[in-house]
């Protein structure tokens, strides 16, 4: 779960009412997690009415900056149970390794950590221990308005390649006047080169986190595709606020995010945009390509100096574990469960209206099994950083080549982090 | 110690208390940190990682160029717009003198994230006010956001527009205290009012400008709103990115304590070296 909405910076609290409350436990949570959390509080009192859950809501910058600061100040204001996003994970274990409780002891045993895919709980391990529960996953999807497409008479087959998109793309902009093939948050963000890198197998570092693997093959096709769409004019910025709004005003074809963009879209659509959208893989770079990447996708961790940690992680097991309350937040949210059983619920097949009647969450979750591990490392944001600037200066002409750009952007992660770049 | 001595230095004993927690043991204990690897836990002594990083990193040094340009062309900018505001708003033709001064002086008043929020709104490439004004006189469609030099310019314009006035406020009460005769001796003389402003005004505004300007250079130093909340945190791709935004990242994205306390005391030294410089250049008989 990423969401940058961090203008909302009001906390808005929902307090869960439990008339016979004994232990009272609070959970951080960002964007549309927190409601989501907060859908599965009434079925969570159905069985344990002595637990009192209250979610504050922040923006997922808020969240992140507010558990740092606590982490670093030694633990002090930490509440009981908290989101992170699994990818920057490897942050706090790095520097605060006491600041989340390890779940072995309380019950998250071999056999309920293999109830999770592989990919979500590589960063959670450390040793032995397992400092969170993973919450949901973001297999990248593409979300894009039917009728824009068909105007254009564009349709799916169609699209596979990359290349096809870009074709597509100058079809549907010239057939709806005003309309953007696709956003990308450009001016403030590497999320498109990320979603397609993982697409193409290539991330910042290596999965053992010992190298850097930026400018590997994967991530220059990557940088590529991105210059191909930036010079076709086909991709405008817009942070994630931004393009909510432009989905809204009707100025957007696609947009390219992990699946639990859906709940978002649905939730601040207009009335009148019910049954246009609809949702498709993403392309690949070659014919017959990978299709397949995550991107965001969070867990809950329980606070190391939490006095109440049997009851957080009892709501996890319940929130997090069950098949219920899984199902709940993906109806409310559309926050992709983790949980693998979860995925053969009946819910999972049958079609939204809101989507044009398509089943779309058998298409987002055939993408999950597909999806390999990414290593964040500690390093995650200072990576991040560079290919932000190396993606502005590529997009403005300073390079001759993604490879070029790359090679420079990887130069400079391994004077920041003394890590090797890889052959 | 004399009691009453005593008895002094207790007043002012919980001041020091918090004073030494708050102020002096941080800033002790942040140029300690600046020598340290903090990359993972433990700490280990490691300079090479925090202030050797400095000296070779595009980052910094890229930082280090826009705080600098913003020093050099914002403040100069502001503090002229400033001058010539506050002999205006000083004018006796002027009507309604109080609420025009606090008009111009509402943007300090006015919170960084309201304003962001409402120049993020005007500027916007597609449907921004700005752009459709520019438009209507034949300018095309300029990315405020996107564009390196347009974002620059963008952050020179909005810290100009919230600073002008409180400049403009302070040179106004300097302008005030210049006694009027002097004014009366150089009407008898015939100068013309444009030579009263450079010959009179301006030279007794010395001081209060030289004030202004340390001021503002302090400012610039650590401006840190503007680009993080208008530019998406220094873009597009750092291109507004200060010496303020770097270390807030190094710091509290990565987590790099050490690497962020180098820049901490590198941002104190150069703000330091350039009022000082501005002291210098402007010392004079009465300054």
């Amino acid at each position: 779960m990423k969401m940058l909405m961090s203008t909302t910076a009001l906390a808005l609290t929902v307090t869960a009412s439990a008339a016979t409350a004994e232990t009272e436990i609070t959970v951080w949570a960002w964007g549309s997690a927190a409601p989501g959390l907060q859908a599965t509080v009434d079925g969570f009192n159905a069985q344990h009415s002595d637990i009192k859950v209250t979610i504050e809501q922040n923006g997922y910058s808020d969240v992140k900056s507010r558990v740092l600061a606590a982490c670093a100040a030694g633990g002090a204001g930490l509440p009981d149970v908290f989101q992170f996003q699994n990818v920057e994970m490897e942050l706090i274990i790095a520097q605060f390794p006491d600041c989340a409780a390890d779940l072995v002891p309380l019950g998250f045993d071999d056999s309920a950590q293999s109830n999770f895919p592989e990919f979500k709980l590589f960063a959670l391990q450390q040793g032995d221990k397992v400092l969170g529960m993973p919450w949901d996953s973001g297999p990248v999807m593409m979300f894009y308005r039917r009728d824009f497409y068909e105007n254009a008479g564009v349709s799916l087959e169609d699209i596979e390649t990359w290349d096809d998109f870009i074709e597509a793309g100058k079809k549907v902009q010239a057939a709806n006047d005003g309309v953007t093939m696709i956003n990308d948050n450009l001016n403030g963000g590497a999320e498109f080169f990320r979603m397609i890198g993982e697409e193409q197998g290539c991330g910042y570092f290596s999965e053992d986190g010992g190298e850097i693997t930026m400018a590997q093959s994967g991530c220059v096709a990557a940088l590529e595709v991105i210059g191909k769409l930036n010079e076709a004019g086909l991709v405008s910025a817009a942070n994630f606020n931004e393009k909510i709004q432009n989905n809204a005003a009707g100025v957007v074809a696609t947009q390219m995010s992990g699946a639990w963009m859906e709940g978002p879209i649905r939730n601040n659509a207009p009335e009148d945009q019910a049954g246009k959208w609809g949702i498709y893989e993403m392309p690949s770079v070659v014919d017959d390509g990978a299709r397949a990447a995550n991107f965001g996708g969070s867990l809950l961790a329980v606070a190391g100096n939490s006095d109440k940690k049997e009851a957080a992680y009892t709501f996890l097991s319940y929130a997090l574990g069950t098949v219920e309350g899984q199902i709940t937040m993906l109806k409310d949210q559309g926050l992709v469960p983790s949980l693998t059983s979860a995925l053969d619920d009946p819910y999972v097949s049958q079609p939204s209206a809101f989507w044009g009647d398509q089943a779309i969450w058998q298409t987002v979750l055939g993408r999950l099994e597909r999806i390999a591990p990414i290593n964040g490392t500690e390093y995650f944001s200072d990576a991040d950083q560079v290919m932000i600037a190396t993606q502005t200066a590529f997009l403005n002409g300073e390079y001759d080549s993604a490879q070029a750009a790359l090679d420079e952007a990887a130069k400079q992660v391994m004077f920041a982090t003394g890590l090797p770049v890889a052959e | 110690m004399r009691l009453h001595t005593k008895t002094a230095y207790g007043f002012i004993g919980p001041y020091l208390l918090i004073f030494v927690a708050f102020w002096a043991w941080p800033i002790i204990y942040s140029f300690y940190l600046s020598f340290l690897s903090t990359r993972r836990a433990p700490w280990s002594f490691n300079p090479t990682m925090t202030w050797g990083r400095l000296t070779q990193d595009p980052a910094f040094y890229n930082a280090l160029k826009n705080t600098l340009t913003i020093l050099a062309i914002q403040v100069p900018i502001m503090i002229a717009l400033a001058c010539i505001l506050a002999v205006l708003l000083n004018s006796s033709l002027l009507r309604a003198r109080g609420i025009m001064r606090f008009a111009f002086f509402a943007p300090v008043v006015i919170g960084e994230a309201a304003y962001a929020a409402v120049f993020r709104l005007m500027f916007n490439a597609e449907f921004g006010i700005v752009n459709k004004a520019l438009g209507s006189i034949g300018i095309g469609k300029i990315d405020w956001f996107a564009n390196p030099t347009a974002a620059m310019a963008l952050i020179i314009l909005a810290v100009t527009w919230r600073w002008v006035g409180y400049n403009a406020i302070i040179i106004l009460a300097g302008l005030q205290s210049i006694p009027k005769d002097v004014y009366e001796a150089a009407i008898l003389d015939a100068v013309t009012p444009r030579q009263q402003f450079l010959y009179i005004t301006l030279p007794l505004l010395k001081p209060v400008i030289v004030f202004c300007l340390v001021l503002s250079t302090i400012g610039s130093m650590q401006l840190f709103a503007e680009p993080f909340l208008i530019t998406n945190v220094g873009g597009p791709g750092g291109a507004t990115e200060t010496l303020g935004l770097l270390l807030y990242k190094q710091a509290f994205l990565n987590l790099n304590f050490g690497y962020a306390s180098a820049i901490a005391y590198t941002i104190a030294a150069l703000a330091l070296i350039i009022s000082a410089l501005n002291l210098w250049v402007s010392r004079g008989d009465d300054a």
